[in-house]
């Protein structure tokens, strides 16, 4: 078999170079991200050499119905944030007579905080499209696309580059295997819209069309892509695929919980002090990620506050939360979600207003504009966050607010914006009094908002380092070394550099409106 | 024709367009071909476009003005993204952001007056870990601070 | 079918699985507000209005894009969902205007209704929005005001998939979406955009609220006006729509959903109606004394006339007589006016201008298949699989036909078009066959040659429906694609690749108009078509067939009824004595078995004083006929015209005796449209001043005449239509009510018929194949007159104008006469885009705007006959001897500057 020949080929020449372990922690694990950073990611013998492809030679052996029953067997979900078992929904575009059908893989990985497709597309392309040639026979699709965010140039020539390699070698094309199947990808670039990772507004995107969400049902394994039965799954669902094939179900299920099984990939990011793209077994608990793998805060001062999961559709989870299992339905629970995997980790000086503020600034920016409630209820919660924000909110507004995010939530055609108000309504349950603060003491205890700051002053606890005095843009800031420092709030601009450097914590905000 | 729109660009716009027509949903890739070739999809483009695709002004113009990555004029010769994305937000993106339309005294979004530089408008550039992140056409700045901002934007001028 | 049971706020109710909560709850009366719903259109579930609780499900569920499932629990007012709809209404209300006082659309708004309904605060937390602004008055007949848009994006859709124009569209995203027009910045003679705006108010029409609205003078409440379902009074499409009536005046049109044209209309239907109010209507009965009209009561003028009649008639013999009848009257008008010609001058001297305008097809078709008229009706274009459109302008002249020949292509069906000009459909088309005026017969037989030699014709179909094939086959295989390339100016590949799109589906179905008929060879264009049809087995069938699309509102009506020399009404020949007999019983007079003369001859007559009175209804052949000199001879010849009309028209300004007539909104009565549907006008303003509808004024001549004509209501005369026309027997007012019936419909218990020959050629035994060679036209280009002119319509004006002219913005649409010309021929002549030029035949000289355009061919040019003093005043009056139909579509001309 001439992928036993490419593989014997290549270790010879490579040597040793694939025994590296790269986990940084030893809670982590490297299913997914395997080939990752091993090898080379221009090179499909390197891809073979780990045994690449040897699952879709396995599917193409099996009848489609008994593939498809393997991944039902793993129990594997999909990673773009739904968590909908994979089997299921290939099932379905299975059942579904007709000529013509689609597979997408959807790497438009708009949450702005993740990158873990990012990193499998640039680094390990082959296994997204062995994944992506194994959901394709079986469902019956012989053409297939891979949907990249613009933003992504490397991963969509790398993409680009394994295609074309996985055609000279027969992997793509007519006849793959010799078997009656033929099967080619296409990338189709985004143009930058955070929706088009939304299925139904990448399928109007791929079609040329505005990306906006389309009403489902009809779903997409029914009726999608130029109205034939279309599969759209992630990136990492997929690169999850050759793995479960190779290795069967019960290997999968060998990892993470009962009802998540497998490993998730996540992008742990923000106030934590080791960031970066993490594997981790499902199940695992946040604490575990944040404290452990991350290494807690990154300033030893702080406190942590607050992890965001599940980006813009997401939530927040507290210190209570730090014991809970990190899988689908846990996270969904406590009144966040899996999302991609983007995992941002606040402390103290995070204002949780503020951030709700941020992410409906980002929605507002990224609705589609197709349904009433998205479109004008994101902006107009966007509205009554900026109110709060600025100091002239009252109780009220806040009522308001979470009524409005209710009907958004229950009202809005797609995903977007059914999961917009997640992030207020979350944050809403874990930090009310941080809101409540905001309006009825007109103060931000993280000093974020600066319309709530009326001056940022130095306690005794100054050391008289200097550091703030350094970093403050206006240079507003005077004193002697060793001695308490002084700031001139006639020429302060409140930016809150002081307030964040300080190694003392000796500054102080006083509240009130500007 | 003028100095964005040349009968050279136009050719190739057109190779672009017969290669693209062999495709289903040849619309995207067309004009994502015109925004590179032009530099931006000015409305005659659009108007050509339509013309060979035999698709309507409106819905190209629905098209070019749905997605941010397409503008009608062209940009600055380099792109400065300031990662607004959440892990950069919470890492204080905001004040970078403040800075750099400071310093190139044009607010958010907008191009330079000699065309240099435009700010574009980024969300999460995909490497949240160096947070907060400034992009320069494709170049990447990790853990920039507000007083490297002038520096890094020297480099470009 | 599968049947679901669904339970809705406590109730059960049992329907199709395909159908959604919305039909669901409106077979229990329940009624769920919807913005963005249409029934025409797919779901989109943009407003979210709709929203209801299904049992188990995680959101509320939109009732309109949602189907049914069995067992499915369903709560339509529920708390939440009243929340919900509230919220979204106070949503749409922060972000509109608060301007219900002034808004034209109060009253018929469903923003402003729902808000009232569901109680919403108009002061609510929100603050405005304000996030549209754009106010776009660019277009002539409607604006558009984003402010009040509530974006549910109806517009955009019906432009985009019913009338398939794509104009509209959205522009920008997320709260910034805006709603933008590609509109027409210059008047277009007659160079059709398909992807501008074409004014045809669909979207305007469709708007829930008043953010799309038509430009009106009219003030108005909503709650003021009455509503009169009724016809257009245009084109043979026969749209239904409401006239909007206040204080005896319309003040909007509205389309009626379902039916004919399911709620679409053309630019002519939705604006065109301010002519009806206008004050250049003729107002009194005018008698021309010493040169000048002169108001006079209708008793002088009615007295005038019959003395007139008599004297002539007993002076010069009853064929010294001659009526014109007329396309834009009804049945009943029509019927009388035959009548009278028939029974009252005692001659068959009446005609109309269908001699203009299908007397090929009547006289092509009857003789190769059985009857003139469309095989097929409008609704079965969405099962066809392949259109040959040849010689019919279909988006300018029928629009509404066009819009869905256009839907149905986008759904995949093939298309080619036959046409000198790129007209909007050749655009979409799979071949355009852009040949030169004139050799439809040449391209017609390159075609079956074509299907011929590949065997692509259908032998059993052939074998027993058809005689004499043998002989076409003989004719036919000189054509081969090299010949006929040659011939018509067209590509050899495209001849065979149009060939194959039309012989190898299964349905496939030709439309064509004047650029067939009206030709000197007009009848054997007709055969042609005949011919290629049946070869493929493509009559007989749904959605295949023949389809001659007719021309007027009424002309399929006026044929129907009798307005033509040869036969009766139901096509009865005059010459039949027991058909004869049966008149003279009904009559109560001796009728004539002579073939009266057409249109054209009479006018040879006129001007030979064979002719002396002439009583024309609702025609303008001043400028509508060939040879505009020719014509006025004719009538000016004549001892004594009377002109039966509604404005002073060309014609009429040559009349002895005027009487005005009401339009079509100020009567009731029936027209018969295109694809055999007889539909009702109905009454919505009282006849102004001292004009009558036409019906009356013709009786009220036959009771003078001393002829039994005692009709109390026109529903009489069509009582008395049915009694002797078997095709129309089985009608009745109360049958046609509610969405009009197609004939044939023998008998008061047949459903009518919605396509010809379903069993067969009855009435010639079987469908004759009459193989015809090609002939050119008459005349042709030479040195002296080196371009070809062929003329014809646009989508703005109707005819001579004397409608479309009184609405301004129709006027100010085209208000030039135009010449179409290719930019090679311009630069010939050396003339410009928008100069004025002279153009010469050999009968006159017309003055024309220049249109340079790649839609026409060098050496042929285009001009529309709308104008006075314009295209027929160089049109050739050469007859086609069997229907003697003009050549309207051929004659050769000269270019100079002014
Ligand atoms: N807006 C508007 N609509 C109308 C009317 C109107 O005046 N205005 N009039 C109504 C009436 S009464 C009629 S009869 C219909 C007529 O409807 P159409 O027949 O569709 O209208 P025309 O413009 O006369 O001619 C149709 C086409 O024939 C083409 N043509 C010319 N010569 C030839 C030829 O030799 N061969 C072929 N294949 N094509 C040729 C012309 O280029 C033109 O595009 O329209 C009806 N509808
Ligand atoms: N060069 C050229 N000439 C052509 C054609 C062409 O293609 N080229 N086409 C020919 C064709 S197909 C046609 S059908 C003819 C049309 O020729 P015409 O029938 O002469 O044209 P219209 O302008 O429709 O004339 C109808 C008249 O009826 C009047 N009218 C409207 N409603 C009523 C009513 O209720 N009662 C009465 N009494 N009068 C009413 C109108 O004011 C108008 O004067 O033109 C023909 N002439
Ligand atoms: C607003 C929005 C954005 C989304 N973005 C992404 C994305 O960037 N990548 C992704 O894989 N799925 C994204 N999804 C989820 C997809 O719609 C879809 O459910 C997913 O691609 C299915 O793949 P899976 O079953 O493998 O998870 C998004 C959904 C919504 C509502
Ligand atoms: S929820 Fe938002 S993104 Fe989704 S369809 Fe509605 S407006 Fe568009
Ligand atoms: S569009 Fe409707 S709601 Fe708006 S101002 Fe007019 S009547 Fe009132
Ligand atoms: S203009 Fe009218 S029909 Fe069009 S989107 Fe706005 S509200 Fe709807
Ligand atoms: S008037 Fe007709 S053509 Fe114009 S935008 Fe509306 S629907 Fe489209
Ligand atoms: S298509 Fe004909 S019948 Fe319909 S609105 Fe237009 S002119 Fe009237
Ligand atoms: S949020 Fe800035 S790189 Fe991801
Ligand atoms: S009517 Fe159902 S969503 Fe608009
Ligand atoms: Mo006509």
């Amino acid at each position: 078999m001439f992928l036993e020949e490419i593989k014997k080929r290549t270790l010879d020449k490579i040597g040793d170079k694939f025994s590296k372990d790269l986990r940084k922690h030893e809670k982590e694990v490297r299913v997914v991200l395997r080939n990752c950073d091993l090898i080379d990611p221009d090179c499909i013998e390197e891809y073979i050499a780990r045994d690449g492809y040897v699952a879709l030679n396995k599917a193409l052996n099996y009848s489609k119905q008994e593939v498809i029953d393997r991944i039902k067997e793993s129990g594997l979900r999909g990673r773009g944030g739904g968590g909908f078992p994979t089997g299921v929904k290939w099932q379905f575009a299975y059942e579904n007579d007709a000529k013509q059908k689609y597979i997408i893989c959807n790497a438009d990985e708009g949450d702005p905080g993740a990158f873990m497709d990012r990193s499998i597309l640039e680094k390990d392309p082959h296994v997204v499209i062995e994944g992506m040639a194994i959901a394709a026979y079986a469902i019956g699709a012989s053409h297939g696309y891979i949907y990249v965010r613009a933003e992504y140039p490397l991963a969509a020539k790398r993409i680009q580059n394994a295609i074309n390699q996985a055609r000279e070698n027969g992997l793509l094309g007519k006849n793959i295997f010799d078997c009656d199947f033929h099967f080619d990808i296409d990338i189709r670039l985004g143009a930058g819209a955070f929706v088009c990772g939304e299925e139904t507004a990448l399928i109007s995107s791929i079609e040329g069309e505005r990306g906006m969400s389309r009403t489902k049902p009809p779903f997409p394994a029914a009726k999608g892509l130029w109205q034939e039965p279309t599969i759209i799954n992630n990136v990492e669902t997929l690169a999850n695929v050759p793995l479960i094939i190779k290795n069967g179900p019960s290997w999968f299920k060998g990892y993470g919980t009962e009802k998540s099984p497998g490993t998730k990939v996540f992008a742990l990011a923000g106030k934590v002090k080791h960031s970066g793209l993490i594997e981790v077994p499902m199940g695992i608990t946040l604490g575990e990620i944040i404290n452990e793998i991350g290494g807690g805060m990154a300033q030893k001062r702080r406190h942590f506050k607050a992890v965001l999961t599940g980006g813009p559709s997401g939530g927040c989870l507290t210190e209570k939360h730090l014991d809970a299992s990190v899988d689908f339905d846990t996270l969904v629970e406590l009144g966040s979600m899996m999302g991609s995997g983007g995992m941002i980790v606040l402390d103290d000086h995070d204002c949780m207003v503020d951030i709700a503020k941020f992410y409906l600034d980002f929605i507002v920016d990224e609705s589609c504009g197709k349904c009433t409630p998205c479109r004008e209820g994101t902006k107009q919660m966007y509205h009554l966050l900026e109110k709060i924000t600025d100091g002239k909110g009252r109780l009220a507004d806040i009522c308001q607010l979470e009524k409005l995010a209710k009907l958004v939530k229950k009202a809005s055609l797609c995903g977007l914006g059914q999961t917009a108000p997640n992030p207020v309504l979350s944050t809403l349950e874990n930090f009310k009094d941080e809101y409540i603060k905001h309006v009825e003491n007109k103060t931000c205890p993280a000093g974020r908002c600066k319309a709530l700051i009326s001056e940022f002053v130095i306690t005794d606890a100054c050391i008289g380092c200097g550091i703030c005095a350094k970093k403050c843009p206006t240079h507003c800031i005077t004193g002697l070394k060793k001695e308490i420092h002084i700031i001139n709030q006639e020429e302060c601009i409140k930016c809150g550099t002081c307030y964040e450097v300080c190694p003392k914590d000796a500054i102080m905000i006083k509240g009130g409106v500007q | 024709m003028n100095e964005i729109i040349t009968t050279k660009k136009m050719k190739e716009l057109d190779e672009c367009i017969e290669r693209n027509k062999m495709k289903k949903g040849p619309l995207m890739p067309t004009l994502q071909d015109a925004q590179r070739i032009f530099g931006c999809v000015p409305k005659e483009v659009q108007e050509h476009i339509g013309k060979k695709l035999n698709e309507s002004y409106a819905k190209i113009k629905g098209v070019v003005s749905f997605y941010t990555m397409f503008s009608t004029k062209p940009k600055g010769k380099h792109i400065v993204g300031v990662c607004t994305g959440t892990a950069c937000y919470v890492k204080g993106a905001q004040k970078l952001v403040d800075k750099v339309c400071e310093v190139l005294k044009i607010p958010y979004g907008e191009t330079t007056k000699d065309g240099l530089f435009t700010i574009a408008p980024t969300r999460c550039v995909g490497n949240c870990g160096e947070a907060p992140v400034v992009m320069i056409d494709e170049d990447q700045y990790g853990r920039v601070t507000i007083d490297q901002i002038e520096e890094i934007l020297n480099k470009y001028k | 079918m599968n049947k679901v049971k669904v339970k809705i706020n406590e109730q059960f109710v049992e329907i199709d699985h395909h159908l959604t909560i919305l039909e669901a709850a409106k077979e229990l009366n329940i009624d769920i507000p919807t913005f963005c719903h249409d029934e025409r259109l797919n779901p989109t579930g943009s407003c979210r209005m709709c929203v209801v609780e299904v049992e188990g499900a995680r959101n509320l569920m939109t009732a309109c894009s949602t189907q049914v499932r069995d067992g499915m629990v369903v709560k339509t007012h529920s708390t939440p969902v009243i929340e919900a709809r509230k919220g979204i209404l106070e949503l749409m209300w922060a972000n509109h205007p608060n301007e219900c006082l002034t808004c034209e659309k109060a009253g018929n708004c469903k923003l402003q209704d729902y808000s009232y309904q569901y109680d919403i605060d108009p002061d609510s937390l929100y603050p405005r929005l304000d996030s549209r602004k754009y106010f776009d008055d660019t277009n002539r007949f409607y604006t558009l005001d984003s402010r009040k848009c509530i974006l549910c994006g109806k517009c955009v859709q019906i432009c985009a998939e019913l009338q398939v124009n794509g104009a509209i569209g959205f522009e920008d995203r997320g709260i910034d979406t805006r709603i933008s027009i590609k509109q027409n910045e210059e008047p277009t003679d007659g160079v059709i955009d398909p992807y501008t705006c074409v004014s045809c108010g669909n979207c305007v029409n469709n708007c829930p609220v008043g953010a799309l609205m038509p430009k009106s003078k009219e003030k108005f409440r909503n709650w003021e006006v009455k509503k009169v379902k009724t016809t257009c009074p245009y084109c043979g499409v026969g749209c239904q729509f409401e006239l909007v009536v206040k204080d005896n005046k319309v003040v909007r049109v509205d389309p009626v959903k379902g039916g004919t044209n399911d709620g679409l209309l053309c630019v002519k239907g939705t604006f065109g109606y301010k002519f009806i109010n206008h004050p250049d209507r003729l107002t009194h009965p005018l008698i021309r004394k010493n040169g000048e009209f002169v108001k006079v009561s209708w008793d002088e003028a009615l007295d005038l006339i019959v003395e007139k009649i008599k004297e002539t008639k007993d002076k010069y013999g009853a064929n010294a007589l001659a009526g014109l009848s007329s396309a834009k009257c009804s049945n009943e008008e029509n019927y009388l006016m035959q009548k009278l010609v028939r029974a009252g001058f005692g001659t068959n001297n009446v005609d109309h201008c269908a001699r203009l305008c299908h007397a090929s097809t009547v006289a092509g078709l009857a003789t190769t298949l059985g009857s003139g008229a469309m095989t097929n009706s409008i609704s079965e274009i969405d099962g066809t699989d392949t259109f040959l459109v040849i010689g019919s302008n279909t988006t300018e002249t029928h629009p509404v036909i066009g819009s869905m020949i256009k839907q149905r292509v986008k759904k995949g069906a093939h298309l080619i078009v036959c046409d000198p000009r790129q007209i909007e459909l050749a655009k979409m088309a799979d071949v355009h066959l852009q040949i030169k005026p004139g050799t439809n017969v040449a391209i017609a037989n390159g075609l079956m040659h074509v299907i011929y030699q590949e065997g692509l014709y259908d032998i059993d179909y052939i074998d027993k429906n058809t005689t004499c094939f043998k002989d076409l086959i003989e004719v036919i295989k000189d054509y081969t694609p090299a010949r006929v390339a040659k011939i018509c100016g067209v590509s050899e590949n495209d001849i065979i690749k149009a060939a194959r799109l039309y012989a190898k589906v299964n349905k496939a179905a030709i439309y064509y108009a004047m650029g067939i008929t009206q030709h000197s060879h007009g009848t054997n264009h007709v055969k042609s078509m005949a011919n290629l049809a049946l070869m493929t087995g493509n009559v007989g069938k749904e959605s295949t067939g023949i389809n001659p699309l007719r021309g007027q509102n009424n002309v399929q009506g006026a044929c129907d009824l009798g307005a033509l020399p040869n036969v009766y009404p139901g096509y009865q020949a005059v010459t039949d004595v027991n058909i004869q007999k049966k008149f003279e019983e009904a009559w109560g007079v001796k009728l004539s078995n002579e073939v009266g003369h057409t249109l054209p001859i009479m006018m040879n007559d006129a001007s030979n004083q064979d002719i002396r009175l002439m009583y024309i209804m609702g025609e303008n052949p001043m400028v509508s006929d060939p040879d505009t000199n020719h014509i006025k001879k004719a009538l000016t010849n004549l001892d004594f015209l009377v002109v039966q009309d509604i404005f002073l028209t060309k014609t009429a300004e040559l009349a002895d005796v005027i009487l005005p007539a009401v339009t079509y909104a100020e009567k009731d009565g029936t027209f018969t449209n295109t694809e055999r549907r007889v539909q009702r006008i109905r009454k919505a303003v009282e006849p102004q001043s001292d004009t009558r509808p036409d019906w009356e004024i013709l009786t009220d001549v036959m009771k003078r005449l001393g002829l039994k004509a005692d009709y109390k209501t026109v529903e009489d005369v069509f009582n008395e239509i049915t009694s002797l026309t078997p095709i129309y027997a089985g009608f009745d007012y109360q049958r046609l009510n509610e969405n009009g019936m197609q004939w044939p419909c023998p008998s008061n218990d047949h459903p009518g018929t919605k396509f010809l020959y379903s069993d067969g050629f009855t009435k010639l035994g079987k469908a004759i194949f009459t193989p015809i060679h090609f002939m050119g036209p008459k005349e042709n280009p030479d040195h002296d007159y080196p371009l070809i002119l062929t003329t014809g319509r646009t989508l703005y004006h109707f005819h001579t104008k004397t409608m479309t002219d009184r609405v301004e913005a129709l006027k100010q649409t085209l208000p030039n006469n135009f010449i179409q010309i290719s930019l090679n021929t311009a630069k010939q002549y050396q003339i410009n885009h928008n100069e004025f030029v002279l153009v010469s035949s050999r009968r006159g000289t017309s003055k024309a705007k220049v249109q340079i355009t790649d839609t026409i061919n060098d050496g042929v040019v285009f001009m529309p006959f709308h104008f006075a003093d314009g295209a027929n005043m160089l049109t050739n009056p050469a007859l086609d001897e069997i229907c003697n139909i003009p050549e309207l579509k051929v004659c050769a001309v000269k270019i100079e500057k002014c």
